[in-house]
């Protein structure tokens, strides 16, 4: 009798707190991946760590110093922004036109639709492969076709003035299918009626677009910007198989360095210094969108 | 009017090729002779197939083994963030939380999703390192399961709270405990959801490289991107059996896409747009 109203006792409080015990499991390990790490960031940028035998020594802002004048920080940090800028604008571009094309009545839709997605499901490291063979310096495919128009001799991603732009190219590649599927389905989801008011106003293509399509398709445009820009700004498996961040530097991102700096030469005091700031600017970026996001009522 | 039309479709059917073939060069490529891969002017359809790269992968490079463990962490993740995921994801959909913790808890693990993984990965190699879990299955489980977390709780709560309220109210009027009416109610409803949502974790797990790299250095628990990036080395590329195991690592992935084709919009926009 005793036992079973311990037990009715204990049901009631699991069944009281249940909104805890079912959160409970997901903040230990949300706090393993940030709190940790960020905890771990901030006592390891101001030491230098031997990472074998995890041996500390204070080294005060001796890191941010040396961060400030490495120049292959800065390297880092403008390829960074160039590949981050560039890729996402031509994304941005491509995708838009590509939606607008295709939202409009067309025989085949959904089969172009689907063709159109199937490279952003790839793994990052196929998307790699595959251009390391379209890229092929002599033999190559693509080399083969420029060459029917005079054009020759490229040797893409071996070359330093062609090797981010090669590297940009397989983001486009990849990601231009991801912004065309967000912006289709934002242009979707906008209903018929203004565009049938603006009709009878006698609105002109211009003015509809400006007006009633782009202000609708707004939020679309905000989630589709920040997860391109966070993806892109941390990019590293396509430029790790293809370049490994050469020639001379030439592609290599943070991230890249980062990685360099923290499993090749055993920095890691360095390498979490640079991590920290390449987290502040994350979540700079990201809550410039995420408050944009809010007043369009997104989240 | 016929000619613009016309061009439309010109300029949709040669954007669409663009894409598409890069795909198509890969699967061709991985069933040529070595000679016919560095053929000028280009081979399109090998006209001896060979079979030779999947066979050297599977008898010669333990590419078998690579499988192995991509198809162990990928099932195991999904399994361990869909549990842990989908109960939080319900608590926050249905429970207020004082202090507005609901917004809170839930912008929270939404900004976990910002995190850059390099940034994360040097303080959880010393974490692993330091409890034995690296090279080990275990460990790049328990990280992919932590880095795939917010976009099940985020999917999740989307689903659920597309659900009315008054179904599990009714079945806990009619005598269920919550849990219950949680498992009999709720759960069959959000089905499809939870579907698609395991799906994308699979295809995440399954695609992952930087954790792998570093957690997984050695055969026991390398994945396939490893077993792939493992082809290019610094003095030479092989390249047939690069394609052959590109191709393995694609066709799963196209399975699955295929599966969740209904909720494409909605998991590639972390829930954020209903699609």
């Amino acid at each position: 009798m005793k036992t079973n109203s311990t037990r009715q006792l204990r049901i009631s409080w699991f069944e009281k707190n249940i909104q805890w015990m079912l959160i409970v499991p997901t903040v230990i390990l949300l706090l393993a991946l940030t709190v940790y790490p960020l905890v771990y960031l901030v006592i390891g940028m101001f030491h230098t760590i031997n990472i074998r035998t995890g041996e500390r020594t204070f080294v005060g802002l001796g890191n941010f110093i040396e961060m400030v004048q490495d120049p292959f920080f800065w390297n880092a940090m403008k390829n960074t922004a160039i590949y981050t800028c560039s890729a996402v604008a031509i994304e941005f571009g491509l995708g838009l036109f590509l939606a607008v094309a295709l939202s409009r009545r067309i025989v085949g839709r959904n089969i172009f639709r689907s063709l159109i997605l199937t490279p952003m499901m790839l793994p990052p490291i196929v998307a790699a492969v595959i251009f390391k063979i379209i890229y092929m310096p002599d033999f190559g495919i693509l080399n083969w076709f420029l060459a029917l128009f005079g054009i020759e001799g490229i040797i893409w991603e071996a070359s330093v003035n062609t090797a981010l732009i090669s590297l940009i190219i397989v983001d486009v590649w990849q990601w231009t299918p991801f912004m065309f599927l967000i912006l289709l389905a934002g242009l979707q989801a906008i209903p018929l009626d203004p565009y049938e008011a603006a009709e009878v106003d006698g609105a002109t293509g211009l003015q509809i677009f400006r007006d009633i399509t782009f202000p609708l398709l707004k939020p679309a445009v905000l989630i589709a910007l920040l997860l391109r820009i966070m993806d892109t700004f941390r990019i590293f498996d396509q430029i790790f198989i293809m370049t490994g961040g050469g020639p001379a530097n030439a592609t290599e991102t943070m991230s890249i360095y980062i990685y360099r700096h923290g499993f090749r030469f055993s920095d890691v005091g360095y390498a979490t210094a640079m991590s920290f700031v390449m987290l502040i600017i994350t979540i700079m970026i990201s809550n410039i969108f995420i408050k944009r996001l809010r007043t369009e009522e997104v989240f | 009017m016929k000619v613009r039309s016309f061009f439309r479709y010109l300029v949709i059917i040669l954007i669409t090729l663009a894409i598409i073939f890069p795909v198509i060069w890969l699967v061709s490529t991985s069933f040529k002779n070595p000679v016919d891969i560095f053929a000028v002017p280009p081979i399109f359809i090998p006209g001896n197939p060979t079979t030779d790269h999947y066979a050297t992968l599977f008898f010669e490079a333990d590419i078998f083994k690579y499988i192995l463990n991509s198809v162990i962490v990928a099932s195991i993740t999904t399994l361990v963030s869909l549990l842990a995921g989908t109960l939080a994801a319900y608590s926050l959909a249905r429970f207020k939380f004082p202090l507005n913790l609901n917004f809170h808890l839930s912008f929270w693990v939404l900004s976990t999703r910002m995190f850059p993984p390099i940034v994360t990965i040097i303080p959880l190699f010393a974490m692993m390192r330091f409890f034995g879990l690296v090279n080990t299955r275990i460990g790049l489980i328990l990280a992919y399961s932590a880095f795939n977390l917010p976009f099940v709780v985020w999917m999740m709560r989307g689903f659920f709270m597309e659900i009315p309220k008054e179904l599990e109210e009714a079945a806990m009027v009619d005598g269920d405990s919550r849990m219950t009416a949680f498992r009999r109610i709720i759960l069959p409803i959000a089905k499809p959801g939870l579907v698609a949502t395991a799906v994308f974790t699979m295809i995440l797990s399954w695609n992952e490289f930087l954790f792998a790299l570093i957690l997984s250095q050695t055969r026991a628990a390398a994945t396939l991107p490893i077993g792939i990036a493992s082809t290019v080395t610094q003095y030479e590329i092989k390249w047939g059996q690069m394609s052959a195991a590109g191709v393995i690592a694609v066709v799963p992935v196209l399975v699955f896409a295929f599966i969740v084709q209904r909720h494409l919009v909605r998991g590639m926009s972390f829930g954020a747009i209903k699609g």
